[in-house]
């Protein structure tokens, strides 16, 4: 069994600063980190790998740096690391690193499950997976907390569905995007991380996946950034229910809410 | 010069702190309150490879080197002191001595237990008698066959009320004076031995710390750990160590004080502003980081020297005695910026005023520390000085 997790480095956020008078945000002192939904998807994929011994490899798009978030994984437990880099693949969107991704996974042959996190912390978008299991032609779960078996060719997880939970059963190989949170991601152990640099990584490159500059050509381009405008102070009010209702249903109506 | 750190330091490093954070700082406060030695978090730290963390991987460790291990009890101290301590003494103390001089069969024996967590270690040198004069000892330690009998008393020995692994100092020629002590690794389970009331404690109060009573205690004689009258120089290269780790732990518990201080200086307001705002609370703030830093360099060259398989002793005395002495500092001055709640058990910096107080005790107190630095120095003018 073969289960692939896509991972992706960011600046941690609670390491960067945001300023709003002068609309700049400071990325550069935060720390590099693993994505801490991906953190989760890590885990869940760790946890077949002792339930049922899958195997487990990570891949990431970026620069040399993001060798030490493979790495971090593989001392977390995962078998195998891969590093998609190359000029090309800096400067793909999502559309493109979904299919650099999709690309990579092909190129490994057989897989059963990709385990993904459900949001990136740094840009919000939750669209790797979808996109993914798009390219890859295979279904995916989206908002999956909890995988409750893998057994014949099939995966039956609980997702969150409209404030309730759901079971829903998928055929595989799948992608599960595991919500926020989701599980306690392991630590890496002492033992690993000693030897986590001993091991001979992989680097793809966009050639290597068959991908051209046109194929990776970036579809949204980037304006700029700004600040969403600042939020005004709450009023508190008091007084007997039926007064505290009458205010509030004349509050709602004055913004034509109601 | 270049002050980069490894890759795998900086992985050791983040995960020491996120484990700090997520799993020993919560606990730290009822730990505290409660005198509650830190058990859960210790199978924890089990599972995470900290127990053994410096033993090679055939031991179930992860060979952590001296700086690695810096960094480990720095973080833990910053959490909570009491289980900073406490693993120390086991792992810094025990383990590592039996690791730097057992033989391969004690090795075996022992340190997978340790590193699995299934047994604990401690440490006991020090007598009713004897502490900062550790060659005055008084337990006797005879030989009957292929037995050594123990008899005396140990005091303040960390870990004893949840330990199963002692490093004992005794005499095997009670007239030799230092040269006539010698190690054992003594078993909980072995007949004669006895473990005492848990002490009551300033601070620390995590920390399981009793007298032990050797009642003609037998040991067997392949526990004999180095050779006959080797013991109080393996308590020496023993202390060297640790006092390195116990140096980061002060470097860890100031940090926390000085945290604990910056913030509240930013949210309490006296005069119309945050206290943050008043000159004589940013000196103290300062003043803390100045030295903090100061120590930070001092605990991790010495971690380097020691690494480099290089004579550390004099560093060490003076890491651990600048860092019992700056800890105090820190604690007091960050204890002041909270003015009375600073004083309420509540809040963390009053926990962190207790504890520090001990660091400047253990495992040789500043005045010893300052004798080991200076008897250094007059030895290169061939003047030899005596405590
Ligand atoms: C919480 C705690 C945990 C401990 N854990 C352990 C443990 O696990 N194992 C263990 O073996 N011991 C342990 N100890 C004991 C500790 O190592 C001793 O307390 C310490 O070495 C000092 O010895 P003492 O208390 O007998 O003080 P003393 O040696 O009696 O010293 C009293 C004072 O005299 C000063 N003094 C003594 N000699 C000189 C000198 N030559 N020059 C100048 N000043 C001097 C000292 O600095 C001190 O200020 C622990 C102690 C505490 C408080």
């Amino acid at each position: 069994m073969r289960v692939i997790v896509p991972i992706k480095q960011i600046r941690d956020p609670r390491g960067v600063k945001a300023d709003p008078r002068r609309q700049q945000v400071t990325l550069e002192e935060a720390e590099l980190v693993i994505n801490p939904t991906d953190r989760n998807a890590l885990e869940e994929a760790l946890v077949l790998k002792d339930k049922l011994g899958a195997k487990v490899t990570v891949i990431s798009i970026g620069g040399p740096e993001v060798e030490d978030s493979i790495r971090e994984a593989w001392a977390c437990g995962a078998d195998e690391g891969i590093l998609l880099s190359d000029e090309l693949l800096a400067k793909a969107d999502f559309r493109g690193a979904a299919l650099a991704l999709a690309k990579a996974i092909q190129k490994l042959g057989d897989f059963d499950l990709i385990i993904a996190g459900a949001m990136a912390a740094d840009t919000c978008q939750g669209q790797l997976g979808p996109r993914l299991a798009a390219a890859l032609d295979i279904p995916c779960v989206n908002d999956v907390y909890r995988i409750l078996e893998v057994s014949g060719g099939k995966a039956r997880v609980i997702r969150g569905w409209d404030e309730k939970f759901l079971e829903v059963e998928v055929e595989l190989p799948a992608v599960l995007c595991i919500a926020p949170g989701a599980n306690v991601p392991r630590l890496p152990h002492g033992a690993r991380i000693m030897n986590s640099y001993q091991w001979e990584m992989p680097v793809w490159k966009a050639s290597d996946l068959g991908l051209s500059e046109e194929d990776l050509r970036p579809g949204v381009e980037e304006r700029g950034l700004s600040f969403p405008p600042e939020r005004v102070r709450g009023r508190v009010s008091r007084g007997s229910p039926e007064d505290l209702a009458r205010e509030l249903v004349s509050f709602l109506r004055e913004r034509h809410l109601i | 010069m270049d002050f980069t750190l490894s890759e795998e330091h900086q992985m050791f490093r983040s995960m020491f702190r996120d484990f700090a954070q997520k799993e020993v700082a919560p606990l730290a406060q009822t730990t505290d309150h409660e005198e509650k030695p830190p058990l859960e978090i210790l199978k924890k730290m089990a599972e995470q490879g900290f127990l053994g963390a410096t033993f090679p991987e055939k031991y179930g460790g992860s060979e952590l080197d001296n700086l690695g291990y810096c960094f480990l009890m720095e973080e833990m101290a910053g959490a909570c002191m009491s289980t900073a301590l406490t693993l120390h003494v086991h792992l810094g103390l025990a383990g590592n001595t039996i690791l730097r001089e057992g033989t391969e069969a004690q090795k075996e024996k022992y340190l997978p237990d340790m590193a699995e967590g299934t047994k604990l270690g401690a440490f006991a040198l020090t007598e009713p008698e004897a502490g900062s004069d550790a060659a005055a000892i008084r337990t006797v330690a005879v030989k009957k066959g292929d037995e050594y009998i123990l008899t005396g008393n140990k005091l303040w020995v960390t870990n004893a009320g949840i330990a199963d692994i002692f490093i004992v100092f005794a005499k095997t020629d009670p007239q030799a004076g230092a040269r006539g002590i010698s190690a054992f690794i003594v078993e909980k389970s072995f007949p004669g031995f006895k473990v005492g009331r848990r002490e009551r404690l300033l601070g620390l109060r995590g920390v399981v710390c009793n007298p032990i009573y050797l009642e003609e205690c037998r040991v067997p004689a392949e526990n004999l750990l180095g050779q006959e009258g080797e013991g109080f120089k393996i308590a020496m290269r023993a202390l060297d160590y640790a006092r390195l780790g116990t140096a980061a732990m002060c470097l860890g518990l100031a940090e926390a004080a000085l945290r604990e201080g910056s913030r509240y200086a930013t949210e309490r307001s006296q005069f119309g502003g945050p206290i943050a705002l008043k000159q004589a609370i940013q000196n103290y703030v300062a003043e803390s980081a100045i030295k903090i830093e100061a120590l930070r360099h001092l605990v991790e060259y010495t971690a380097w020297l020691a690494d480099k398989g290089e004579r550390f002793t004099k560093e060490a005395a003076m890491a651990k005695a600048f860092g019992g002495e700056i800890v105090r500092w820190v604690a007091d001055r960050m204890l002041q910026v909270h003015g009375g709640y600073g004083y309420m058990r509540e809040y963390t910096i009053e926990r962190i005023y207790r504890d520090a107080r001990a660091l400047s005790i253990i495992e040789g107190t500043t005045e010893i520390q300052r004798f080991i630095v200076a008897s250094d120095i007059f030895s290169g003018y061939g003047l030899k000085i005596k405590p």
